[in-house]
């Protein structure tokens, strides 16, 4: 059973479901990012992805194609963020899942790219842009690498979930909301059926995330699901990291962080057993 | 486009069906046969009609030459074809003695004597390959196809002898096929079938739109695919499904001729630029006049298409991006004529270049939104069209303008631009009796010149030159030479050639020309690149003025930037060349939107 699956199943016998936050990696540093991913554990993350800065990121609204273009500007390639999470796997508790379009992966080599994920300690692999008929090459590599490659089910996905969830690994990430990644204030009233209709599909833990950015949303959410992506609600809140940063006022980049971090709190905290101390 | 001969026509209800279903020829057969007609009863029966009637062939056995040149005056014949034994002497006699093309009918002996059909490749306009029996209805043997070829050259060859509609498709499929000549197979009980001749018609042109690439994963070799967010997926399946149905419906085939004829103004001419070709002192150069259509450029060809598709599948709503605003301004134009709302996406840094295509897409209806990421240009209008797309897949259809995105869009824009191709192969034929020897066109996404190269991709000895722009050089950091210095990578769904750096992030491209300033290109160029069935070679934006300039001078068209790049390129070409070498060049689009950029160019001249 892989990493993700045990991390699912210790959640689920305590009756709680996964918080699962995600930030641009190098937005607005590598050290930055590491700061706040060790934070982010700290407060209970349970799996954290990682994203990888890419110039044309199809699947993400405004909030994460601006972090991706701040952490680019600021020279950070994916070496970079290997390092980050080499450097990270000893110090944290919770899954590491990278976050990466399609043609990174193909640049540094499919096979190539899920062997130095493991080495460097990452549990799974999502790439929005690689719908599972052109997985082939992926799924082998993430197996043989024991890394999973998460698939995503979108609200358009109907005669497709089955075979979707065949091949899933990890958990099953369902996007909650037709569009890119961005904060929405309303969910789509059909996404516990949508989350029914998928578990009918898979023993696989399944996640909710694009579009979610309240506590109370992630609350209601871990009603039906085994857990909650959260991004660009909590990427919005570095940008005033960057912005301090870059007026070089370190007091305000400690308080934004703090910010970032509690916010982060808010939204795991409907996720913990009804009565559980945090 | 392969042409559609009729023949043994006797009556004026047979006549007027191939009017109305555009076949090309229509066959009179004045030899003995069941089926014989008079000169005086082919006259009676083509009387009072209009201009617009298929070519008239008269179908002779041995004939004399004096009756010959009397039924043709009479029959008002365009074609005499012979199917006895005349000399290659008699031909040349004969085709030099009428205005009419000539056409040697031959029994395939498969074996040796076929040999002897060299004798005529040039004293005759076309062959007419049928059975060694003649009229019997039977089939020869197929196969033999490509070793005849060897003896006609680049003689149009057109296939008789057992033909009816449901064997034509296997024929157009398994072999390269000038025209096919039907009669028994398109009878009943010995009589003329209306339904059995359109249905042969339709599956000819039916057969026309069909390939061999891409294959059932959208895959032009390795390049191609489906690189997309998952909630695109079934609609990307679903528009297969429709493009599929659709594209077969007698009646999407019937209205979309019929636009691209009335509306756009097609078949665009095929124009020997005289002055050009004696300017460069070297190979005769052909224009393709695709600047002659409705709104200027060939993009038209390709909207008309998607536009019905959209009609036709009950969407109300179109989106598409542009660069130059060419393809933007073709939406527009289609979404006013079929009424559609349309949403037209465009860098911030082109809004600002193409003023006037920005107003003419207003003027039409459509609602225009700045790309303000990345550079601003054609890679992130795309990018923002594809966003939307996904936020709006259930009631969007999205209107890709060239052959690049996932699959099925760059099969889709090939199929609805080949046109510019299929007219340009017989327009040549009629006008020099052979295939050009090259054809060159410009490649930004690669729309104009997928078009044009399509149907000639099976004729090997017919050079495809795609020209990329090379901006400032390829020595500098300013260029958009996607297949001389790009890698294989992810671009917009598609795997393709690709300007990046080594982690796969994009590289931003430069071009004078909005409409190649792209740093992609379309999968099935990065295979014929790779398969060396087509070259593709860089022009600066210097030579591409100077092109501009040139054209504009000596033959008063002005051409497109993105269109001068080509020109460019036989600027370079034809000198090199001897006069009977033939080069086809796609002149995708007009100037005129670039006379800002070019005056500025030129040393700030303000028009």
């Amino acid at each position: 059973m892989s990493s993700i699956t045990q991390t699912f199943q210790r959640l689920q016998e305590r009756g709680e479901k996964a918080f699962i936050p995600f930030l641009t990696a190098g937005d607005p540093s590598i050290e930055i990012s590491e700061q706040l991913i060790l934070e982010l554990d700290r407060i209970g993350a349970d799996i954290i992805e990682i994203g990888i800065p890419y110039s044309d990121p199809l699947a993400d609204g405004p909030t994460i194609q601006a972090a991706a273009l701040r952490a680019l500007n600021g020279g950070v390639r994916l070496p970079d963020v290997l390092d980050m999470v080499r450097r990270l796997r000893p110090q944290v508790q919770a899954s590491l899942v990278l976050f990466t379009y399609a043609n990174p992966v193909f640049q540094w080599g499919i096979e190539r790219f899920f062997e130095t994920a493991r080495e460097v300690g990452a549990n799974g692999v999502i790439i929005p842009d690689l719908p599972l008929e052109e997985s082939e090459e992926a799924l082998a590599a993430a197996a043989k690498n024991g890394v999973d490659l998460i698939p995503l089910v979108a609200p358009t996905s109907q005669q497709r979930i089955a075979k979707l969830c065949a091949q899933g690994q990890g958990f099953i990430y369902c996007v909650a909301a037709l569009g890119v990644t961005g904060v929405r204030d309303t969910l789509s009233e059909d996404l516990p059926q949508v989350v029914a209709n998928v578990k009918q599909h898979t023993n696989l833990p399944v996640a909710v995330g694009f579009g979610v950015g309240h506590p109370e949303q992630a609350e209601t959410i871990g009603r039906y699901a085994d857990g909650v992506i959260v991004g660009s609600a909590l990427v919005k809140r570095v940008g005033p990291i960057a912005d301090a940063l870059a007026a070089g006022d370190l007091a305000l980049v400690e308080e934004k962080k703090r910010e970032l971090i509690e916010f982060a709190a808010s939204l795991k905290a409907p996720l913990r057993p009804s009565g559980a101390q945090v | 486009m392969t042409l559609i001969k009729v023949c043994g026509i006797k009556t004026r209800a047979a006549y007027d069906k191939l009017i109305e279903l555009r076949a090309d020829y229509v066959g009179f057969v004045f030899a003995k046969s069941k089926r014989q007609v008079t000169a005086e009863q082919v006259a009676d029966l083509v009387a009072s009609v209009g201009q617009k009637r298929p070519a008239h062939v008269g179908v002779f056995v041995n004939e004399t030459l004096e009756e010959l040149l009397r039924i043709a005056e009479v029959a008002q014949l365009d074609v005499l074809q012979l199917h006895g034994e005349e000399s290659p002497e008699f031909c040349r006699d004969l085709r030099d003695r009428t205005g009419c093309q000539v056409w040697k009918a031959w029994g395939v002996k498969n074996d040796d004597r076929d040999a002897e059909l060299g004798a005529y490749t040039d004293v005759v306009d076309a062959i007419l390959l049928d059975n060694d029996r003649g009229g019997t209805g039977e089939k020869f043997p197929w196969g033999a196809i490509p070793a005849l070829r060897a003896y006609t050259k680049n003689l149009p060859l057109f296939i008789a002898g057992g033909l009816h509609p449901d064997n034509v498709g296997e024929l157009l499929a398994s072999h390269l096929t000038d025209g096919v000549d039907v009669s028994s197979g398109v009878e009943s009980e010995g009589v003329k079938d209306l339904a059995k001749i359109k249905a042969f018609v339709t599956k000819v042109r039916e057969s026309n739109m069909t390939k061999t690439y891409p294959d059932q994963r959208g895959r032009f070799g390795k390049f191609g695919g489906k690189f997309v967010p998952e909630t695109l997926m079934s609609a990307l399946e679903q528009l297969e499904r429709d493009y599929e149905t659709y594209t077969k419906d007698p009646e999407f085939i019937e209205q979309l001729r019929y636009y691209l004829h009335v509306y756009s103004g097609r078949p665009t001419s095929l124009y020997y630029a005289k002055n050009l070709t004696e300017k460069l002192g070297g190979a005769k150069v052909y224009l393709k006049r695709e600047d002659l259509n409705h709104t200027g450029a060939h993009k038209i060809n390709n909207c008309l298409g998607q536009g019905l598709l959209a009609k036709m599948t009950g969407k109300k709503r179109v989106i598409a991006e542009t660069g130059a605003g060419q393809h933007g301004v073709a939406t527009a134009t289609v979404s006013a004529l079929l009424g559609l709302e349309c949403t037209v996406f465009m860098g911030e840094e082109d809004i600002e270049r193409q003023k006037l295509n920005v107003f003419r897409m207003k003027l039409m209806g459509a609602e225009v939104i700045p790309a303000t990421s990345g550079t601003k240009t054609l890679k992130d209008a795309t990018n923002e069209a594809i966003r939307h797309w996904v936020e709006h897949v259930e009631d969007t259809f999205y209107i890709i303008g060239s052959v690049v995105g996932p699959h099925p869009y760059p099969m889709i824009v090939r199929d609805f631009q080949r046109i510019i191709g299929d007219e340009t192969r017989q327009q040549i034929l009629e006008l020099e009796g052979r295939l050009p020897d090259t054809i060159v066109a410009c490649v930004g996404g690669g729309s104009n010149a997928m078009g044009i190269f399509y149907p000639f991709l099976n004729d090997e000895s017919v050079d495809l030159i795609g020209v990329e722009a090379s901006g400032k050089g390829i020595d500098t950091e300013e260029h958009a030479a996607t297949i001389t210095l790009g890698r294989p990578g992810i671009i917009h769904g598609s795997l393709t050639y690709l300007l990046q750096d080594e982690y796969g992030q994009v590289q931003p491209a430069h071009s004078i020309s909005a409409g190649l300033d792209y740093p992609g290109i379309g999968p099935e160029h990065a295979h014929l690149a790779d398969t060396k069935r087509a070259t593709y070679v860089p022009i600066t934006d210097d030579e591409a003025l100077e092109s501009f300039q040139l054209l504009s001078r000596i033959e008063g068209i002005i051409p497109a930037l993105e269109s001068s790049h080509a020109i460019a390129q036989v600027v370079k070409l034809a000198p090199t060349l001897p006069k009977d070498h033939i080069i086809v060049v796609s002149l995708s689009g007009r100037g005129d939107k670039d006379v800002h950029s070019v005056a500025q160019a030129l040393g700030g001249i303000e028009v």
